[in-house]
């Protein structure tokens, strides 16, 4: 395990306030920066991300090129309120129309790379409360100011809101403590020192986003990190401590359906990587209960195992992009 | 005249264009609480934006207030002009808020009054750099601290007396609501009636006193003063508060008040009343009952005529808004008492402005906030000279 990661590859974001410092390295290097904003009925808080980092990250500090919203099929005024701040919206069945459609935060995060145009990718949750323009500019950091680090992943003191006005400060994580940070530990040690993989808010360059697949639901975080490290080692990883993020809370069946996916995308990758050997299909459906007028009825979700390809293996995508004949 | 007024759909569109950056300090500073009395947070962050906007001098005064001075081009000294919103807000929650922010409105406690007027402060150098304005005279912005109830304006007091410069005049403002413009204030004592009753051991007295009765009777006895029609003159009893629980004697009650009339004299009289009643009732009842002036101010008024009241009421016809003029017991008392022209204008509309889901209008701030460049280019120009 290389334990002198977690030294020399974690950051506070407060390291990367000084904006004209990346504004001048980002133009140095000639690298161009899309935000991606995944959304699925988020009508109460895509307009106050949108006008604060657009505010601050374009109006005063020319450090992002785009915002780009990719939406999932909203049926409140998600993308009405995101047009009316002038930023490109897309609804993700409509990006690449020909594939097969799937419905998932993943699936977003993929077509996003389809239509926006940045050499560096940053994704932000567009459920955050208490947003800051440091949620970009403090993941943005590493990837502008260091030459080895190319995808940098967010963590939090999380408190989790459960009412007006009030905060439970500790919390949140859950399904990190209790499946992902136990499966790593007990077959990939080193991502251990990551210490929130399940983080919604991670930039990257293309270069690494285009060249791995994703799943398309909740399993795509997991899946990203494993295939990062696998490719190109903990070195190219960075964490970034982004303080307080303040969030909707999920119930303990949310959860439940959330670790199955994260489960079965862990399982599949190191089977994959040859670490196991699942001797059967694993099912593809969450089976929780609930107590109805005194009995207990099954509640089945299905979720499919769905992956979208490495973007770079996509004919249109190396087309757009001009990468040439994939063989 | 003419060439401020014909300027301004040109600002609407201008200031519209700069949106994102207005909202952003509306929402960034408006989401931190600012009770009266603790301010001190809110105040850094609004200092944190004027030097981020490359503001000239940025700075809080030994009382709190912060202030950010644009420096004006002129070689010799010009009167400085201020714009002036309180800081501070009726929320007494110390908890830092989430406003919430869509295509047409910015809602969250207290953005009503007065986190709308005092991020469009914090936006003002942008705007103004926006617009391509260069004044000769110094722009100084500013957002008192302890202005509301208790408070009672100490904050612009201190600022004023401290003052070195001359002053040319003042825009106060306010989040709502847009066509407001105020150029007078009346008279005013704020007070507060007490009611306390003695706690006994073990067994209470059959016949105890209610609190809540007791402040019953000073109402009733305040509603059967006789107010005149002129001067003008009026009380309000704007909160009440008491007992505990639905079946026990209430020990406290209180209420708090309001004395407002264009006669300073008649303000006085009345609060004198008012401390009879007090003092006659507590005889009565055998209770203590305690009368407290927390604020008050002097009548203080610009004449309807003078070229700044002339001039902002030419730029809300010109905007199409029609005017409203009330008595206004703001900072404006203060400058106005200081015989320095002053007004109060409104940025926006809104709703529910002291509850919660306060929210305000975002498309017309761009109208209202078009005032506030045209009025400062004619004190610039000498308007309140004239």
């Amino acid at each position: 395990m290389n334990k002198n990661w977690i030294e020399s590859n974690t950051f506070h974001h407060s390291e990367f306030k000084d904006l004209n410092r990346l504004v001048a390295e980002k133009q140095r290097k000639g690298l161009s920066i899309s935000l991606c904003l995944p959304t699925l009925n988020e009508e109460k808080t895509i307009a106050k991300e949108i006008v604060i980092m657009k505010s601050e990250l374009m109006t005063h500090y020319p450090l992002l090129d785009e915002i780009v919203v990719i939406d999932s099929g909203s049926t409140d005024k998600t993308r009405d309120i995101a047009r009316s701040y002038d930023v490109t919206v897309h609804e993700a069945d409509t990006i690449l129309p020909h594939l097969e459609k799937f419905k998932g935060k993943g699936e977003n995060l993929w077509k996003a790379l389809y239509v926006t145009r940045g050499d560096i990718l940053v994704y932000i949750d567009a459920d955050i409360k208490n947003i800051h323009h440091r949620f970009a500019y403090g993941l943005l950091g590493p990837l502008l100011l260091s030459d080895t680090i190319k995808f940098t992943k967010a963590y939090y003191d999380r408190p989790i809101s459960v009412g007006e006005n009030k905060w439970r400060p500790t919390g949140g994580g859950r399904v990190t403590e209790l499946v992902t940070r136990p499966l790593f530990a007990l077959f990939m040690p080193d991502l251990t020192q990551i210490l929130q993989p399940l983080s919604g808010e991670y930039a990257g360059y293309r270069s690494i986003f285009e060249a791995i697949p994703f799943p398309v639901g909740y399993g795509v975080e997991t899946g990203m990190l494993i295939d990062i490290h696998k490719r190109w080692g903990l070195e190219v990883i960075a964490q970034v401590d982004l303080d307080r993020r303040v969030h909707r809370n999920q119930d303990t069946k949310a959860l439940g359906r959330m670790a199955f996916v994260i489960i079965r995308t862990f399982l599949k990758r190191i089977e994959r990587l040859d670490r196991v050997d699942i001797k059967q299909d694993l099912f593809d459906e969450m089976i929780q209960y609930s107590l109805i007028r005194g009995k207990l009825r099954p509640e089945i979700r299905l979720f499919e195992q769905c992956e979208r390809p490495p973007m770079a293996t996509v004919t249109e995508y190396r087309e757009k992009f001009a990468l040439g004949t994939h063989e | 005249m003419d060439k401020y007024l014909d300027v301004l759909p040109t600002f609407v569109d201008k200031i519209r264009e700069v949106r994102e950056i207005i909202i952003s300090n509306i929402v960034f500073i408006g989401q931190i609480s600012a009770p009266t009395f603790h301010e001190r947070r809110r105040a850094e962050r609004l200092v944190e934006r004027f030097a981020e906007f490359q503001v000239d001098e940025c700075t809080i005064d030994d009382f709190g207030n912060p202030i950010g001075v644009i420096h004006g081009s002129s070689s010799s000294v010009k009167p400085s002009i201020f714009v002036v919103a309180h800081l501070d807000t009726f929320s007494e929650v110390l908890v830092d808020q989430h406003f919430e922010v869509t295509d047409k409105t910015i809602s969250g406690l207290g953005v009503s009054d007065n986190s709308a007027a005092v991020g469009v402060l914090a936006s003002l150098p942008d705007i103004f750099d926006n617009l391509g304005l260069r004044f000769e005279s110094d722009i100084v912005l500013v957002a008192p601290v302890h202005s509301l109830g208790r408070g009672n304006l100490r904050g612009i007091r201190r600022l004023l007396k401290a003052w070195p410069t001359p002053i040319a005049g003042a825009i106060c403002l306010e989040s709502v609501e847009l066509g407001r413009l105020n150029y007078y204030s009346d008279g005013m004592i704020r007070g507060e009636i007490d009611c306390s009753i003695a706690v006994e051991e073990k067994w209470e007295r059959y016949h105890k006193p209610n609190a809540i009765l007791v402040i019953n009777e000073v109402i009733n006895s305040i509603l059967k003063l006789r107010l005149p029609q002129k001067p003008r003159t009026q009380i309000v009893i704007g909160r009440i508060a008491g007992g505990f629980n639905h079946g026990k004697i209430a020990y406290d009650a209180k209420i708090g008040f309001e004395i407002l009339s264009d006669s300073d004299d008649m303000v006085k009289e009345l609060f004198a009343d008012i401390g009879d009643i007090v003092a006659g009732i507590n005889k009565a009842f055998a209770v203590e009952l305690k009368l407290n002036r927390i604020s008050n101010l002097g009548a203080t008024s610009l004449q309807y005529n003078h070229p700044l009241v002339k001039c902002a009421s030419r730029i809300l016809d010109r905007l199409e808004i029609e005017a409203v003029s009330e008595p206004s017991e703001t900072a404006l008392s203060i400058f106005l008492q200081r015989q320095i022209p002053a007004i109060t204008l409104g940025i926006t509309s809104g709703d529910n402005f002291h509850q919660e889901g306060a929210m305000v209008e975002i498309e017309p701030m761009f109208k209202g906030i078009a005032q506030i460049p045209a009025l400062v280019m004619a004190m610039d120009n000498g308007v309140c000279d004239e």
